[in-house]
């Protein structure tokens, strides 16, 4: 007993000599902001990002992609950006405590994140009544932007992939009839399907059926049969990559041969990896072609590659593009300001990323043209 | 002076923390009669919406939706209480953490009214609308020195400080009651209890009905000081995050709980300069425990420790002042 106490009582000291250390030290950090004696404007710039948890590689992804850009921006000396990356798990409660910190304790100009749209929906609100400019690299759902004035997002919004995709599709098969797969459980598989079922009723296609499935599912004969039985042109199918290629291999094994057009969840070189042969005929829009002819994308493919050891992603190029796209209006507001970063941050137009030319429009969303792929032969190519 | 102290960061974690330490008391509360109930998250769930929903469609005040999402989770809580009287142990645990499914089901379906996995956002949040309803009146919080974010947190953290305290007051008392003396006596041996006397199905749905009460209490302020919720939030992780505060701290005790909330919340706001490392510590921490001190960090034989220690100091005023006189 007397021994354990004593470890418990070396416990109690231990922890809290662990909340001391992390309490000192942050306070002075946001004082001197502004321009440096060099010109350059100095900013922070906080991050929020899934680092720890189940979807930790989208959180790399990001962070890579931001240091990246970091580093080419602080070389060439127009501004010079600290990165103040938090971690949210993938949590509501943990994002809008990690914005907490960075509004409050850290003082950063402007917030890139969080990961997911979720997150999203709880700290932009909070962001936007502090007067923070916050931008979403990876928050594909309806309203993001629409939740205030200081709401940003670069990522390329699933109201204007899945259209793209779908009208591509019909374009090439000419399709009439189609049927609806989606994940009904998942807020990401949800709101693709309803953009989805807007996108098809719009382009007056006949929805034959809709099917619903469940995260974590293996068994997709169900609903693969009744799908088969009606014959559609095309299938659409909004589903995160793991569910979607094995609906994708257990479709073909069942000798369902039409086109399938996904969301962004679906869009991953993984599918490959999974369904093998049976991906042949995915459809997808997206804002990132790593193929791209293009010296930028190029350069930034080989660079990270040499970084990191591994091809980059779609949130890869989207952090960095998201980095380059704060480190212009920085250098346009020509101060370290909030309300400075805001306005000038909605006035980017016309700017020229790894992702194509891009523009905000008046809400704060996306205005681009993503890029159609389709796997053929065991790889993403562009789809004409 | 004030102002600079209160920092709306610190306060937000706190307000977590105290969500999560009425949680813990929630399940203590069941785990006081010998019943592991897993259906807290789904309680809470239900809280939530029912709160969410009634505020925003029908513009109720925030206190109407908790009340109603705390009383509704109560009645589930006895719903669902009086079937699985029949059930110990593992059985209960497996029926009650199918329940929480249900209902999580339940939200994720219902799309014409929970608007499914996509979850209620623009929920009214409650310190922006005791700021505007004060602001009514005239009230300023420049008058105390305070910025308007600054205040809205300080007010959430003294509500939910308020309800939390009021909360541990109510179950230690009960506790040292008549009730809590038969729960005491379920928990040792069913059957000897009732041989006592102790009408068992009362006291059990009584538990299972107040644990049901304080988890939908938690959920609707969860609700309003999140301002969004979705399914997820309410899935099995959120009932196990519940049971791993009781199993940590201790579920011998109230305070073992409300300890372990504490801990377990500030642990990985904490660890923040270590970043993706951090659930890392968490789990050693939490690995380490259960080796060292399976029943938990805190039970009676430390409080009775920490008592002594205490009283000890008492003692020594007291002779002190004594020879003063």
């Amino acid at each position: 007993m007397r021994k354990q106490l004593k470890k418990f009582a070396q416990f109690t000291a231990l922890s809290s000599l662990l909340v001391l250390s992390a309490c000192g030290g942050n306070q002075a950090a946001g004082d001197e902001e502004g321009k440096s004696s060099g010109g350059a404007v100095k900013a922070d710039i906080g991050v929020i990002s899934y680092i720890s948890g189940p979807g930790a590689a989208y959180g790399e992804a990001i962070t890579n992609g931001l240091k990246l850009a970091q580093e080419e921006i602080n070389g060439k000396g127009e501004v010079e950006i600290n990165l103040v990356i938090e971690d949210s798990a993938g949590k509501q409660d943990q994002a809008l405590t990690a914005a907490q910190k960075l509004m409050n304790s850290e003082n950063v100009t402007g917030i890139i994140g969080p990961t997911l749209s979720t997150e999203m929906n709880v700290v932009g609100p909070e962001a936007d009544l502090n007067g923070v400019p916050i931008m979403g690299t990876s928050t594909t759902a309806e309203g993001i932007p629409q939740i205030g004035d200081y709401v940003f997002r670069n990522s390329l919004p699933e109201a204007l992939a899945i259209p793209a995709a779908i009208d591509k599709a019909i374009e090439k098969y000419d399709a009439k009839k189609v049927a609806i797969l989606y994940g009904n459980d998942d807020v990401f598989t949800k709101s693709g399907f309803d953009t989805m079922k807007k996108a098809a009723e719009e382009k007056g296609l006949e929805i034959l059926t809709t099917e619903t499935f469940q995260k974590g599912q293996s068994d997709y004969n169900a609903q693969l049969t009744k799908i088969k039985g009606l014959k559609p042109d095309l299938i659409l199918a909004s589903a995160l990559y793991n569910e979607g290629a094995v609906i994708m291999d257990q479709a073909r094994k069942m000798g369902i041969d039409v086109p399938f057009v996904g969301g962004n969840g679906f869009n991953s070189p993984e599918v490959i990896n999974i369904a093998g042969d049976a991906a042949n005929g995915l459809i997808v829009a997206t804002p990132w072609y790593g193929e791209k002819e293009d010296d930028k994308v190029k350069e930034f493919v080989s660079k990270y590659e040499k970084e990191y050891g591994k091809k980059p992603d779609q949130f890869a190029a989207q952090a960095y593009d998201a980095l380059y796209i704060m480190a212009e209006a920085l250098t346009n507001a020509g101060e370290a300001d909030r309300d400075a970063l805001r306005d000038a941050l909605a006035e980017i137009k016309g700017f020229n990323g790894i992702l194509g030319e891009f523009s905000f429009d008046e809400e704060g969303d996306v205005v681009m043209d993503p890029t159609v792929l389709v796997i053929e032969g065991g790889a993403f190519k562009e789809f004409n | 002076m004030l102002a600079e102290l209160i920092n709306p960061y610190y306060l937000q974690v706190a307000s977590f923390i105290l969500i999560n330490i009425i949680l813990g008391v929630s399940i203590y509360i069941t785990l006081s009669t010998g019943q592991l109930s897993l259906a807290n998250a789904g309680f809470m769930g239900i809280g939530a919406y029912t709160s969410a929903l009634l505020t925003l469609n029908f513009d109720l005040p925030i206190i109407v939706g908790i009340f109603a999402g705390t009383l509704l989770a109560g009645l589930f809580g006895i719903l669902i209480g009086i079937p699985t009287l029949r059930l110990q142990g593992v059985y209960l645990a497996i029926v009650t953490l199918g329940f929480g499914e249900v209902i999580r089901v339940i939200f994720v379906n219902w799309e014409s009214m929970t608007k499914g996995a996509v979850g209620l956002s623009g929920i009214p949040h409650m310190g922006r609308e005791i700021l505007n309803t004060l602001r009514g009146f005239g009230f300023d919080p420049k008058i105390l020195g305070l910025q308007n974010n600054q205040f809205v947190f300080l007010a959430i953290f003294l509500i939910l400080l308020v309800a939390t305290i009021s909360i541990i007051t109510f179950f230690r008392r009960q506790n040292r009651s008549r009730v809590g003396r038969a729960f005491a006596a379920i928990k040792l041996d069913e059957k000897a209890a009732e041989s006592m006397g102790i009408n068992i199905t009362y006291y059990k749905v009584l538990a299972f009905a107040q644990g049901a009460l304080v988890a939908g209490f938690a959920g609707t302020l969860f609700a309003h000081v999140l301002a969004y919720i979705s399914p997820a939030d309410f899935a099995y992780h959120r009932a196990v995050e519940i049971l791993i505060f009781a199993v940590f701290g201790g579920s011998e005790v109230i305070w073992g709980p409300v300890f372990g909330a504490l801990f377990l919340t500030a642990m990985p706001e904490v660890l923040r300069f270590i970043s993706e490392y951090r659930y890392m510590i968490y789990g050693l921490i939490i690995i380490i425990m259960m080796a060292v001190r399976p029943q938990g960090l805190i039970d009676v034989n430390i409080l009775n420790w920490v008592k002594l220690k205490t009283s000890r100091r008492g003692q020594k005023h007291g002779t002190s002042s004594q020879k003063s006189m």
